[in-house]
């Protein structure tokens, strides 16, 4: 579904990333773990087409397509979603004009009608318990005043309402207490589906326990220097990411 | 040096149309005072950004001709009246014939009324600081007169359509007095439109004065065309506890000028005052507002957001004057600006002058542009550029807009923005 082969991308005239490659099939869980400042956000802005960075060599393409000649408004109705680290607060646009505007763009390119107001009213309340926001919070501003737990299940419930076919997840888990955790895990296993690939970009472990992945990679100065499955994610709490000869910044178990 | 530019005798001429004759006798004296007035210039402190795009040709010293409603198409709710180049248009006009309410335009006032306005008129203004009010005065060739009695109620909006015709070249002078005895309560929504596209100017004044305890609520949008400068003023004062709410909401234009000026003159009087103003093209909009405590325990709030785009200019110009005898004043003013491009220009300024000590006098003036994360945000659900930006142009505005309490008013600006908006932005 994703591949990224040889990507380099630098912000200001800075290379972050030097020589990406990945591939992701439909259905997997791909986890990438790494120290602070080794690319990983920049990896999850880079995929969803945030023109802070810039691509300096290197291809990735969605389904054969390529997704570099892609804004990010067509990357995300091709089926590329991002979980935000930081979820934006956007005071005057309330969550529920929000929502159905991103539902209805992805719903006209894909040719079908438009939700009108009450059947999407219908949709939002429903996944919002999903993800155990009280619909109230469809009245406020985007983000409007959020706590962090409550930023992050909105961005899992667009997850769920937009029906991504890549759902990229940066730091999903950071700020999270362990109920918001359950409930944020619990929305993003709802995601899982043979037909649907999603990458956590995380610093620690523990959301790997709830979201048990496929295949984990680590990332480190800009490049993967090892990939593995769900037991390099637990040999890396163990011992830290000193034996695969990164400079340790954290520990990845440090604060889990 | 350069003597300072007047007003060509050309405008003092009125046209003639029928007036009654205390009427007649106050537009004399006052084109009598304006032999020789001095034109706003660039020294001219209150017209320092605007005077360059005020092009006082003598074309437009004619005075528009009366046209009846031949191609008017208006189809309003509720309570209207119809000016058109500044004479009121009976067939096209509806208000009702109510207890304690004259609702009357100036033609036709009796002579103990045309008095007692002749009076009144100009009260209201503070005529150093609107010059162009003052050739109104010299200029009305008709105009309305609302008196409400005392505990009057007016129960639906009362809309005030000024259109001028741009068929030929002129001015026209649309003006408003509005007397709001005790206890009355009314809302008035004056709206500003053309057609044609000769060169048109348009000097407005509407004056308010309202009694112990009552209710003014002001609705004013301006949609004129690219070939109309309009310079309007209003003037406000306020008796104890009395309330006035204004909601201007303006489009440019070749110019556009508005002097709010709201006196509070009896202790416990409150006003709101809201704009919002959207610049495009080559459009420029100047707003200069300004508030008198003059009497202790008012309060005053003042919001006002402009938006400017391509190479327009807006102007926001707020004064807070608090007097001396005016303590425990409360006062808060807001203005926040938005530039949607780099040959965009907004100058505000805020002007607080406090004499009294116990006050709470805030305000607050900022100047940006859209949020680029915002918008990365918006268009990362696949929300298209063109729609991301509306959303967050109008998230800007969307609390003003929301506030206009009549929902007529927020149909039309809300098409008007649209139309702006697909003008504005670009899909990718």
């Amino acid at each position: 579904m994703l591949s990224i082969k040889n990507l380099h991308a630098s912000v200001e005239g800075e290379e972050i990333l030097k020589g990406i490659d990945l591939e992701i099939k439909a259905g997997e869980v791909h986890a990438i773990m790494g120290p602070n400042g080794s690319g990983k956000s920049t990896l999850s802005q880079v995929l969803a087409g945030n023109e802070t960075f810039e691509v300096t060599e290197g291809e990735i393409t969605l389904n054969g397509d390529n997704l570099l000649d892609l804004e990010t408004e067509e990357r995300a109705r091709e089926g590329i979603f991002l979980a935000f680290q930081y979820p934006v607060e956007i005071p005057g646009v309330s969550n529920l004009q929000f929502l159905r505007t991103a539902v209805n763009a992805m719903r006209t390119h894909r040719g079908e009608p438009e939700m009108n107001a009450a059947e999407f009213m219908k949709l939002a309340r429903e996944v919002s318990k999903q993800v155990d926001l009280d619909p109230a919070f469809l009245k406020r501003g985007v983000n409007e005043g959020f706590s962090g737990g409550e930023k992050k299940r909105n961005e899992i419930m667009q997850a769920l309402l937009l029906q991504p076919k890549l759902a990229i997840l940066d730091e999903t888990d950071s700020g999270l207490d362990i109920d918001a955790l359950q409930v944020v895990s619990k929305g993003v296993n709802a995601l899982r589906a043979d037909d649907r690939a999603i990458l956590m970009v995380t610093h620690y472990q523990r959301l790997l326990n709830h979201i048990v992945p496929d295949y984990v990679h680590v990332l480190a100065g800009g490049r993967i220097v090892k990939s593995g499955g769900r037991e390099l994610a637990l040999e890396l709490e163990e011992r830290g990411y000193g034996w695969l000869g990164v400079k340790e910044e954290a520990a990845p178990s440090a604060a889990s | 040096m350069k003597p300072a530019p007047t007003l060509s005798s050309a405008f003092l001429e009125p046209g003639g149309h029928s007036l009654p004759a205390p009427l007649l006798e106050l537009r004399r004296q006052r084109g009598t005072a304006l032999v020789d007035m001095p034109l706003p210039t660039r020294k001219t402190e209150n017209w320092k950004y605007s005077s360059r795009y005020l092009k006082l040709t003598d074309g437009l010293a004619a005075t528009l001709p009366a046209t009846g409603k031949d191609g008017l198409s208006l189809s309003l709710p509720g309570y209207r009246v119809v000016f058109r180049n500044g004479v009121m248009v009976p067939e096209a006009s509806d208000f009702p014939d109510l207890d304690g309410i004259l609702i009357q335009r100036f033609g036709d006032l009796d002579d103990s009324d045309a008095a007692a306005l002749a009076e009144r008129l100009d009260n209201t203004l503070d005529s150093r600081a609107v010059q162009m009010a003052r050739l109104n005065s010299a200029r009305f060739e008709d105009g309305l007169y609302i008196r409400l009695d005392k505990e009057a109620v007016l129960d639906h909006p009362l809309f005030v359509v000024h259109e001028v015709t741009g068929t030929a070249s002129g001015s026209a002078y649309p003006r408003i007095y509005v007397e709001a005895a005790r206890h009355s309560q009314i809302t008035l929504v004056e709206e500003y439109l053309s057609s044609g596209d000769e060169p048109v100017m348009v000097d407005s004044v509407t004056e308010f004065t309202l009694g112990d305890g009552a209710n003014v609520t002001s609705v004013r949008l301006v949609m004129e065309g690219e070939n109309v400068q309009h310079i309007g003023a209003t003037g406000v004062r306020q008796a104890a506890s009395s309330r006035f709410e204004s909601h201007c909401v303006g489009f440019g234009g070749p110019l556009r000028r508005h002097d709010l000026m709201v006196r509070l003159e009896g202790e416990g009087g409150e006003c709101k005052l809201n704009g919002v103003v959207v610049t495009q093209g080559k459009q420029h909009y100047d707003n200069h507002t300004s508030i008198e405590h003059v009497a202790a325990h008012c309060n005053s709030e003042e919001t006002y957001r402009n938006i400017a785009a391509d190479q327009s200019h807006a102007v926001f110009n707020g004064r807070i004057h608090i007097h001396e005898d005016a303590q425990k004043s409360n006062a808060n003013m807001n203005n926040k600006n938005l530039l949607l491009s780099t040959g965009a220009e907004i100058d505000t300024k805020p002007e607080l002058e406090i004499y009294a000590d116990d006050v709470k006098c805030a305000h607050g003036a900022t100047i940006g542009q859209l949020d680029r994360k915002s918008l990365f945000y918006l268009v990362s659900r696949g929300i298209g550029r063109r729609e991301a930006n509306t959303l967050l142009t109008m998230a800007f505005i969307n609390e003003l807009v929301e506030q206009i309490p009549v929902q007529a008013v927020k149909d039309a600006a809300q098409l008007r923005l649209n139309e702006f908006f697909d003008q504005t932005f670009e899909e990718a």
